[in-house]
């Protein structure tokens, strides 16, 4: 028995491995292992009132603090009885945008470009595309300000409390991001392009089922009360347990999920395979001349989604603001009960995200918070070994089948601080 | 390595002469990394807010969105030396301070939902402009634990060497 290992998997948030275990010729199995602690967030909050666990909970992870919030928020609201003002939850989708902008941005070209490019990172890539390299870094710092004048900071903002906002942002600083954004098109429409350009290799290649939420008002968004299958069905995010069926594997400090004993995945491509056709502007017109049958079952088009996205964002920030701008500041809503349970589902940058909670007499009974990494584990392992069987099959070498892996999981951007966040787990 | 606290004396007059020297006559900006919510791994944050008190206009920290500044920085097309400060593990004595110049800054990217330091330095590098990063050894970085004593004391001096050193600048 050999095995092959990635031990350290570089260009991802957090600390993981590959491990693929071959018995001659005949791949075993590969798993991706969780070698970050548990994190037991769910228990912490237990007892908290919801202000406390709203700020808490957005510190699982530091990239997606916004997404983590905003799930929270509309658990929390749900639960508390709470209906945001207009102006808040149109506040919230620029805030949302913004980390979008932000997240896809350093991903699609820092982290996942040098792989496809044949460079071992964005440092060695900077002598031939110092301009790529730059447009990420512009494109960033333009989602890092919008989640700043928003959320109130870069890296967890406080702004957005339950029932609205603290303080809503001027008018000044709403403009400004109206006109930045404008500017920074160009970059995104090129990032557009340059993942169109790529060879993506089809070793990977699967039936898979893709879930999102189903946008707000039936648009594209990154909010929903319900999540689309992409087999055509619907359900409602207070079932979100009846398509996660999450269980806890040996190898992993992360749990997985299962929907219909299958795996599934979450993130910017099953939003673009589910609520494609509702995109506008240059997105939608990329998209339309980009997408091809094998998005359904290539996991590494998830890049390409990803970077249509930033300019979807990027593109509806203007009319979002003048939406927000046409509209008074309005007081805080305050809760109208004091128990109650409410399941909030947003779709943070690699999938869907639920914060489920159950308030008791003012104070969190139960959080339930299932990461759209921790939804995608089974899904990338699946992938892999698919890839690893095909590849050794070709006669590729070990390091050539070791990139190949590294490949399908840092398409999925996984975030495994975000997956270990909680962990019940039995060694035997 | 630089021991600030083991070596009073001639190793802060040390630290002092090497970020002069690297300095050169360039403008010099402080742009602190790390997680003020992580005890000593705040360090870098620390010192460039303290810097900032005096020289607003250069010295920025996580706050602040680092990459962007460095983005600014870089297409400014002005002489500039850019320090970064961030709590690392050098295996050293708490709040011992080490600088590590830009080609010694390991270049792989482990573990970075963030723009990794060695990429950011890199950008600069092809700008024309010097970095380094003034590394701080932590003595913890728990969570919502306090910071410890020796790197408290590092942040401090540290500031303090930054700052004459900017204060002397035109």
């Amino acid at each position: 028995m050999k095995e092959l290992n990635v031990e350290a998997l570089a260009r991802v948030e957090g600390d993981g491995g590959i491990t693929v275990t071959l018995d001659g010729k005949k791949v075993k199995s590969v798993t991706l292992d969780i070698h970050e602690g548990p994190r037991l967030i769910e228990q912490l909050v237990k007892g908290m009132k919801p202000e406390d666990d709203l700020t808490v909970v957005p510190r699982i992870c530091a990239i997606c603090t916004l997404s983590h919030r905003y799930g929270a928020l509309r658990g929390l609201e749900k639960a508390l009885g709470v209906r945001p003002p207009e102006k808040a939850q149109l506040t919230r989708e620029l805030m949302m945008l913004g980390e979008n902008v932000e997240s896809n941005s350093l991903h699609t070209f820092l982290l996942a470009l040098p792989d496809y490019l044949g460079y071992p990172s964005a440092i060695a890539m900077l002598n031939d595309y110092a301009d790529d390299v730059k447009r990420a870094l512009r494109l960033k710092k333009f989602g890092n300000h919008v989640m700043a004048v928003t959320s109130g900071r870069i890296v967890h903002g406080e702004n957005p409390v339950i029932g609205g906002f603290g303080k809503y942002p001027s008018k000044k600083a709403l403009e400004e991001i109206k006109l930045k954004s404008h500017e920074v098109v160009p970059d995104a429409v090129r990032g557009v392009e340059l993942f169109a350009s790529l060879e993506y290799p089809t070793y990977p290649e699967a039936d898979m089922v893709f879930m999102s939420v189903n946008g707000l008002k039936n648009k594209f968004g990154f909010a929903g009360e319900s999540i689309l299958i992409s087999n055509g069905k619907e359900v409602d995010a207070e079932d979100y347990k009846k398509l996660t069926n999450e269980r806890v594997v040996s190898h992993s400090f992360a749990k997985r999920s299962l929907y219909q004993d299958k795996p599934f995945t979450v993130g910017a491509n099953a939003r673009l395979i589910n609520m494609g056709k509702r995109l506008d502007g240059q997105a939608r017109d990329l998209f339309r001349e980009h997408f091809n049958e094998r998005w359904l079952k290539n996991p590494l088009y998830n890049n390409l989604a990803q970077a249509i996205e930033i300019l979807w964002s990027l593109e509806h920030m203007p009319d979002l603001v003048d939406q927000i701008t046409a509209l008074d500041d309005p007081p805080i809503e305050q809760p109208t009960k004091k128990s109650g349970t409410g399941t909030g589902a947003v779709e943070a940058p690699r999938g869907t995200l639920y914060h489920h909670y159950e308030i008791k007499d003012g104070l969190v009974d139960t959080a339930d918070i299932i990461t759209p990494t921790a939804q995608n584990l089974d899904d990338i392992e699946r992938h892999m070994k698919l890839a690893a069987e095909r590849m050794l099959a070709d006669e590729k070498g070990d390091d050539e089948v070791r990139l190949g892996l590294e490949m399908i999981a840092r398409a999925y951007d996984p975030c495994i601080s975000c997956a270990t966040h909680l962990v019940t787990l039995k060694r035997i | 390595m630089h021991k600030l606290r083991d070596a009073p004396g001639d190793s802060e007059a040390d630290l002092k002469r090497q970020i002069e020297d690297l300095a050169g006559g360039r403008k010099v900006y402080v742009l602190g990394l790390g997680n003020t919510d992580r005890a000593d791994d705040g360090a870098g944050v620390l010192v460039a807010l303290a810097v900032k008190k005096l020289f607003p206009s250069y010295s920025y920290s996580e706050h602040d969105g680092i990459e962007g500044i460095v983005l600014d920085i870089s297409e400014k097309e002005e002489n500039a030396a850019v320090f970064f400060v961030d709590a690392a593990n050098l295996g050293a004595a708490p709040g011992t301070v080490s600088i590590v110049t830009r080609d010694r800054i390991k270049e792989t990217e482990i573990t970075t939902h963030r723009v990794a330091v060695a990429l950011m330095a890199s950008v600069l590098e092809k700008a024309g402009i010097t970095s380094a990063v003034v590394c701080i050894q932590p003595l913890r970085i728990d969570f919502q634990a306090a910071m410890s004593k020796p790197v408290a004391d590092a942040v401090e001096k540290v500031a303090g060497i930054l700052s004459d050193i900017m204060r002397s600048k035109p």
